[in-house]
Parts: structure tokens; C-alpha cells; sequence
């Protein structure tokens, strides 16, 4: 697979290690922004996440002038505008959202509508709309798995239309990312396995999927090394700090890939399952990816051999065969998934989720075949090949 | 100075090649969705009145596709009657002619960020497959591995051949009524 044109652009400032938080009021004031405004969720304000956030600021003399914190799981139009009223009400200037996909998301709607104004969100739907830069965005994330924090696309539900609206921009990128392991350190191990996981397919798609190029193959490489040392260790020892901050990182890394090559079939057949039986995006990708990684094995042989290196480290790599090691890497992938289900029973079939029926898969598969990652996946898939990946997948 | 003098000469007949081809490409759709199941299969759950085009920025070649009872597709020439509900966008003309002179595929087209698609992802995913099964049908197959993803193990040759025939006979008849209403 040769790359014969490709384009890269990350423009986010990433803030990652210990005390990273205690960073943030230098950064809003060096973006001339001093009323900024939270955006989060009731599970990680329970879970303690704020206090060292709202800490930091003060510490600074840097007040946070307003929180919400009921963004519910599958955000809507709705919240956004209701988010933006208060925004607007307490003279807000700047936007720092922590949390996970959904706080993420909502947030980067939120911006879209104090910046341009208004209060139709559905009205700057689609590609492109953006044409000027949004307000001061910083994007804590809680989980290691999303990559929200460097990506330029957002999706937001319009429940009275019942549709889902795509956001894509560069200006949707955050201003600045920080990464701190404090804030995924109470991440409950199935979480933990399944947004890691996440990232772990973020990373192999980027890899090996049309539009991988040498920016995105580097980090790419580089969160699946991260993951594969860490992962487990984390699982063994959740207080690891050091592993959290490793995660985490890999998680932006394999946000930074993915968001500049793309994904492929995982994510087409893991969207449609996800919306279908309502399973974790993590759960998805975890269970979908060694079966997607062998149906496309003969187009994606090469770089998928070279991400042994990264997946099981130089010994093994070394000791493959050549001419094996594409096969090793699923090995290994599927070896991760049995420890990982060993340590909190992640699914590593759509049938250990006790969510899908069997009879579903023809849905999930016709609905897949929609979806726009299907495109950047190196084979080209029939609805035939998506149902007998599912019926692979199945258990 | 030579070169200076054929340069301009090359591009337009770039210019007149993509243009060609975009009518080639409409022509033919609009046959092959009389003519082939599969393709109707794709096209029936778009709207009827559908616009799609696809298109070269600014100010075109351009083809557009109206959706038709029955899956059936209709070819508009380069402009529709309203706005498209769907556009396929090449970034520059240079790289139009990458995909229609079968450099490029148009799965490699996209992941090289050399189009711009408007619209509802599913139905541009549709009408991409359509036109993977055009080419799949019209081209001869060692030119047809370079434009498509794929090319379809189960497409026999005397199919091929039939289909092509099928295809090609009614694209020249609408070129023919054409010239005679001109």
C-alpha cells in the first residue's frame, strides 16, 4: 500500500503528564479568556473529577464562572441549546469540557453556537460549514479511549427529528488537550478495557487502513506500542499512575491518527452494532476487530506484520517469520482479549454480550454497508462479507 | 517555447476529456439502471427526484443523476433542475482526470482527500457502488481492476460481455437522439 498523496493537520496544544491541570489558567489567559465554563456529566462529577479541576483554577485565581453537568449519554440539540443559554447568560468566554465522547461532543456543539451565533445547532450540520475560529476549547478527557480531544468532528442527535447530525471542522478541534492521569484514575477495569481497546483499534485501523500515511503510521505505532505495555498492567493495578498517563496518551495518539487516515470496517460493522443493540462503542470494537483484522489479511499482510513489533515487542517480532507475523498480530490481539476477559469479562464475541441476537446480524450488516468508514477499508465489502464477518464474530 | 505552446493545448484537452467522460459516466448509469437488478437494489431507497452530481471545482464539468420510480436513474446532463441533494466534488480538475483516465481509484481518490462529498454519507456510499459496477461492466478488466476497490470475482465473462453490449448500445442511441434534437 503505497501512500501517493496525503494530508496531516493536528493544530491541537497537547498538555499531558503529572500536574498538567495546574496548567490550565496560564492557557486560558494566554488565550485571553478568564470566564470560562465546564461542561461535563453527573458520573464525573460523582466520581470526584471536577474538585481537582475547579482546584487548580482557584489556586490561580482563576475563577470558573459556570458548570453543567447533566450531559446525558447520547447528547441532543436540546442540551446543546440549553448549555448555550447559560453560557450566554453568565457572559461565558471560553469552553472546557471534561468527560468522555458525549461531554466532548455536546461541548463542540456548544462552542459552534456561542461563537456563531444563534440557536438552530441542526443549521451548521455537515462538512465544512465553519468558516472562522471558535471560542477558547479546552478538552480534558476521562477515559482512555476516544480520542475525542484531537479530533474535528462532533455528532449530536435531533430527537424531535429522530436523526443523528454530523459536525465536521478543523475549527472543532480543541485549542488545547490535557492529559492527566488523575482524571482516569478511578476509571472502573471494564471501562478501562474497553476504551482502551478503542484506542487499540483507532491505532490498527490507522495502520492499516487506505488512507494511513507516515504522520498517522507513527502514531499509530506508537499508541499500540503504549497500550500493549500497559493494558494489562493497568488492569493488574488500577492506582498505576504511570500506566493511566500511558493510556491516556495512547488514546490522543491513536485520536491524532485516526482523525488524519480514517477507519475501516471495525468501526462500520461496530457503529451499526452499537446503534442496533445499544453496546458500548469500546465493547464493539474490542469483540469486531480480530475478525475484521482476518477478513482483510491479504490486502493488509505488510503493515499489519509490522505492528507485531508494537503489539508483542522485538523478541517475539524477531522470532516471527516474516511471512507469519501478520497472523501473530491477530494472535496476540485475540490473547489481550482473553486476558482482558479473564480480568472483567470484556465480550470477545457478539454472542458473550448477551445483547445481540443472532437474528439481528442482517440488519447490523445492510446498515454497516451505510456507513461512511466503509469506504477506507482495504477491501471492498459486500453485504455478503459484512454478514460473514458478524456470523465470525458471533461466537 | 515549444513546451509553452503545448501546455495550454494539453490542458484543454484534459478539460475536454473529463468533460466527456462525466457525459460517458451519466449516459451509461442512466442504461445501466435500466438494465441491471443490483443496481436498482442500490438506487431504490433514494428518494424519488433524488439529484446527485458529481462534479469539478469551480465551475464544473459536471454530470447529474435524477432518481426515478423503480430505482431508475436519469441523466440531467451537467446541470439539474435544482440544487443536487448530493455532490461528489473533485477538488481540482487535475484530479478528476486522475480518476476518470483510471489512475486513481475512486476509493483512493477519497482517501487522498481529492473530493468533497455534500450530502448524506450513505447515499454517496450507494451511488460509489453504482458506479464501481459501471466500471466493473463497461471496462475492460485490466482497466477495471484500476478504478474499482475490487473487481467482482463473480462477474463472469459472457455477463460482462452481454451487459457491456446492453450498456453501450444505449448509451449510443442517447447520444444519437441528442445529435438528432440538436
Amino acid at each position: 500500500m503505497n501512500t501517493r498523496y496525503y494530508e496531516f493537520f493536528c493544530p491541537v496544544k497537547v498538555i499531558a503528564g503529572q500536574a498538567a491541570l495546574e496548567h490550565i489558567p496560564f492557557e486560558l489567559s494566554s488565550r485571553a479568556a478568564s470566564r470560562p465554563m465546564i461542561i461535563t456529566d453527573k458520573g464525573v462529577r460523582g466520581a470526584g473529577l471536577l474538585e481537582p479541576v475547579i482546584s487548580a483554577c482557584e489556586e490561580s485565581d482563576q475563577e470558573i464562572v459556570a458548570i453543567y453537568d447533566d450531559v446525558p449519554p447520547d447528547s441532543s440539540t436540546d442540551v446543546v441549546r440549553a448549555i448555550a443559554a447559560i453560557y450566554r447568560q453568565e457572559k461565558c468566554d471560553s469552553i472546557i469540557a471534561i468527560g468522555g465522547g458525549s461531554a466532548i461532543d455536546t461541548a463542540k456543539a456548544v462552542n459552534i453556537l456561542v461563537s456563531e451565533g444563534g440557536d438552530d445547532i441542526a443549521a451548521y450540520a455537515g462538512a465544512g460549514v465553519l468558516k472562522r475560529p471558535l471560542k477558547p476549547f479546552f478538552v480534558l478527557p476521562t477515559t482512555a479511549g476516544t480520542g475525542s480531544e484531537v479530533t474535528s468532528v462532533a455528532v449530536i442527535a435531533d430527537t424531535r427529528k429522530q436523526v443523528k447530525l454530523p459536525y465536521s471542522s478543523p475549527f472543532l478541534l480543541p485549542d488545547v488537550a490535557v492529559i492527566d492521569p488523575r482524571m482516569t484514575l478511578t476509571l472502573p477495569p471494564h471501562i478501562t478495557a474497553a476504551t482502551a481497546m478503542d484506542a487499540m483499534t483507532h491505532a490498527t485501523e490507522a495502520f492499516t487502513c487506505l488512507q494511513k500515511n507516515p504522520l498517522s503510521d507513527a502514531y499509530a505505532a506508537a499508541a499500540v506500542r503504549k497500550i500493549s505495555d500497559n493494558l494489562l498492567k493497568v488492569m493488574d493495578n488500577p492506582k498505576d499512575s504511570e500506566g493511566r498517563l500511558e493510556l491516556a496518551q495512547a488514546s490522543t495518539m491513536a485520536g491524532i491518527a485516526f482523525s488524519n487516515s480514517m477507519v475501516g470496517l471495525v468501526h462500520s460493522l461496530g457503529h451499526s452494532v452499537g446503534a442496533l443493540c445499544h453496546l458500548p462503542h469500546g465493547v464493539c470494537m474490542s469483540l469486531l476487530l480480530p475478525y475484521v483484522l482476518e477478513f482483510n489479511l491479504e490486502r493488509i499482510r505488510e503493515p499489519l506484520g509490522e505492528l507485531l513489533l508494537h503489539l508483542a515487542g522485538p523478541d517475539v517480532y524477531a522470532l516471527t517469520p516474516k511471512a507469519q507475523r501478520a497472523e501473530e498480530s491477530i494472535a496476540t490481539i485475540r490473547k489481550l482479549r482473553d486476558e482482558l476477559h479473564k480480568r472483567c469479562n470484556l465480550p470477545r464475541t457478539l454472542k458473550e454480550t448477551g445483547k445481540v441476537e443472532e437474528s439481528q446480524l442482517d440488519r447490523i450488516a445492510e446498515m454497516a454497508l451505510d456507513d461512511g468508514s466503509i469506504m477506507f477499508n482495504p477491501r471492498e465489502v459486500s453485504l455478503a462479507d459484512a454478514r460473514a464477518v458478524l456470523q465470525n464474530a458471533w461466537g | 517555447m515549444l513546451a509553452r505552446r503545448i501546455k495550454p493545448v494539453a490542458l484543454q484537452a484534459r478539460k475536454i476529456y473529463v468533460k466527456l467522460m462525466m457525459e460517458v459516466v451519466g449516459r451509461s448509469l442512466q442504461a445501466i439502471s435500466d438494465l441491471d437488478p443490483s443496481i436498482r437494489e442500490e438506487t431504490r431507497v433514494l428518494p424519488d427526484g433524488f439529484l446527485f452530481e458529481m462534479t469539478v471545482m469551480p465551475h464544473g464539468p459536471a454530470l447529474v443523476m435524477q432518481k426515478l420510480p423503480k430505482g431508475r436513474l436519469r441523466y440531467c446532463g451537467e446541470k439539474g433542475p435544482e440544487a443536487a441533494d448530493l455532490s461528489i466534488r473533485f477538488k481540482h480538475i487535475a484530479h478528476a482526470f486522475r480518476v476518470l483516465s483510471f489512475q486513481e481509484k475512486t476509493s483512493e481518490a477519497f482517501a487522498y482527500d481529492r473530493m468533497l462529498v455534500d450530502g448524506d454519507i450513505g447515499y454517496a456510499l450507494r451511488m460509489t457502488r453504482v458506479l464501481n459496477r459501471l466500471e466493473a461492466f463497461i471496462l475492460p478488466k485490466l482497466l477495471a481492476e484500476r478504478a474499482v476497490k475490487e473487481y467482482p470475482g463473480n462477474l463472469g465473462l459472457s455477463e460482462k460481455l452481454l451487459q457491456a453490449a446492453r450498456i453501450y448500445l444505449q448509451v449510443a442511441s442517447q447520444f444519437l437522439a441528442t445529435v438528432k434534437l440538436a
